[in-house]
């Protein structure tokens, strides 16, 4: 409980999350059409591997129908338009399922004409070299994770004014034995969320992932954060797959230009 | 479920686990962080389970730069074969409705590997104390009944106070009496199943406000080391130029408050 400077006594909420009182109430009081609407709330957020163009599901695992040995997955706006414009514009890519996924926080609607900045997940698997892609992985499969966060994320004993961001910081499990090409993140800072989830599946289940981690002090899609994913080019990961630097480069441009101009909000 | 880290499956029979439950000031957490590091502790597994918020960061135990790479997830086993000890640590919440399914999967799991107990540091809102509470140490004890018959003896002799019957719903005059823990995230859960799966489980927990707990994670292992003897009991008569802290804060514990503030603000 808390007072404030009005003579309220509110509940404070508590750091470690335990609101159980008010679960094990919900508990005890549910009957069979509460459980009942839960279970229809949990399979309406079931996560659904589906052919993106035809929309029936996928009868056996990506990995089954595409086997592959590098597998990367890009989380937000900025890490999928560095994506995008560096790797995904340097050959063929053939669209070979997406993931549908709906919560109370989608807003995503219009799956035809996507823009980095918009909520959805497509896999695309590299005609050339069948080999590369984005599944379920095997034990030869290595993973790298690009992502970016807000720099006040970032702890540190300085000041996070003094932060010259974006930069890159990276985290890596213990079988992948390539030195990332950024430093790793320091201590006490974490990462959690999706990229968290992938990289915590590959260190219990001995695959070998990095994550590289962008810190920015501007969420929606910019040039400058973009180009701070550029050192991941030199890795092995990324080895093979980039071609046009420049003219990636300008594709990008194009991007945050196009973005830009949705986001006028006068017209 | 548990996956080891290593190539081979440590046996686990007649161990004691320790773990937290997340709790108010998460001082459960806090204090097996310094029985981990404390001890220095080797990972033995994950307790892989989707059942928490997903999280990873470098060895939060780290000691030097060569041992400070080491990725680590939201829930991990520790161990120490000398003592006999087994620690489970939990980085992050419960997801809504998983944390009855986790103690199901935990306890199931605590049953098959044998172990001979489990103590579970915990704590609850200080602010829920009646008066005779608020007067007494702020340290309270409970155990199952498997758990009784073994170590009755020794926590009597210690004096501890145990965790005192409050009514169900307060607001009712007459309403019936029953262990409330209200903070405490998944202690009461654990108790509970503890008690109708007859396995031993103790539960340890400090009336806490959320702050700078620290000292609270440091007052529930000099607590838990009254009745466990993990450490050997600080004696200030016997040195008076050994530190008075026995216990060893982990390197992650830096920063706890946020980064470091800008020198113009004063």
């Amino acid at each position: 409980m808390a007072a404030t400077f009005f003579g309220e006594v509110v509940k404070a909420p508590c750091r470690a999350g335990t609101e159980d009182e008010e679960e094990e109430d919900e508990e005890r009081t549910e009957t069979p059409e509460d459980r009942e609407v839960r279970r229809q709330l949990a399979r309406k957020r079931e996560v659904r591997l589906l052919r993106r163009q035809t929309k029936t599901s996928l009868e056996v695992s990506l990995l089954e129908k595409y086997p592959c040995s590098k597998f990367i997955i890009a989380v937000g706006n900025n890490a999928v338009a560095f994506l995008s414009s560096f790797v995904m514009n340097s050959g063929a890519w053939e669209e070979v399922g997406c993931a549908k996924l709906w919560n109370e926080w989608c807003r995503t609607t219009d799956t035809a004409h996507l823009s980095p900045a918009e909520a959805f997940c497509v896999f695309y698997h590299l005609k050339s070299n069948p080999s590369v892609f984005g599944s379920c992985p095997k034990k030869n499969v290595q993973v790298t994770v690009l992502t970016s966060r807000h720099v006040t994320d970032y702890r540190t004993s300085e000041s996070p004014g003094s932060l010259r961001c974006p930069f890159l910081r990276a985290l890596k499990t213990q079988t992948l034995k390539e030195p990332p090409c950024c430093p790793l993140l320091e201590q006490p800072n974490i990462v959690h969320d999706l990229p968290a989830a992938v990289l915590s599946y590959c260190q219990v289940w001995k695959l070998p992932a990095v994550l590289y981690l962008c810190y920015t002090d501007v969420m929606k899609l910019d040039l400058v954060t973009m180009e701070a994913f550029k050192p991941v080019l030199s890795s092995r990961s990324f080895k093979g797959l980039v071609k046009n630097i420049p003219q990636s480069t300008e594709i990008l441009k194009k991007l945050v230009t196009a973005e830009e101009i949705q986001s006028n909000i006068y017209t | 479920m548990f996956v080891p880290s290593g190539e081979s499956v440590s046996d686990l029979a007649g161990f004691t686990l320790l773990m937290p439950a997340v709790s108010v000031g998460n001082v459960g957490q806090l204090a097996i962080d310094l029985i981990i590091s404390t001890l220095n502790m080797s990972k033995i597994g994950y307790f892989y389970t989707d059942c928490l918020v997903p999280m990873v960061g470098n060895n939060p135990y780290a000691t030097s730069e060569e041992n400070s790479t080491e990725l680590s997830i939201n829930a991990e086993v520790y161990s120490l074969p000398s003592k006999k000890l087994v620690a489970l640590q939990l980085r992050s919440i419960f997801i809504k409705y998983k944390s009855k399914p986790f103690c199901e999967k935990l306890l199931s799991w605590v049953k098959s590997s044998n172990c001979a107990q489990v103590v579970v540091l915990s704590s609850s809102h200080s602010y829920h104390r009646n008066d005779l509470q608020l007067r007494s140490t702020p340290f309270r004890y409970l155990l199952t009944p498997s758990m009784q018959k073994s170590v009755q003896n020794k926590i009597k002799s210690l004096n501890w106070e145990e965790m005192e019957k409050s009514p169900c719903v307060p607001e009712i005059r007459d309403s019936e009496f029953c262990i409330r823990i209200p903070g405490g995230g998944i202690t009461k859960t654990l108790y509970d199943e503890g008690c109708s799966k007859e396995i031993p489980v103790a539960v340890l927990l400090k009336f806490v406000s959320e702050g700078d707990n620290i000292p609270d994670a440091l007052g529930l292992v000099e607590y838990l080391n009254e009745w466990l003897q993990i450490i050997k009991p600080h004696l200030q008569c016997d040195d008076p130029t050994a530190s008075a802290l026995p216990w060893k804060m982990p390197s992650s514990w830096r920063l706890l408050f946020g980064s470091g503030h800008p020198p113009a603000l004063f």
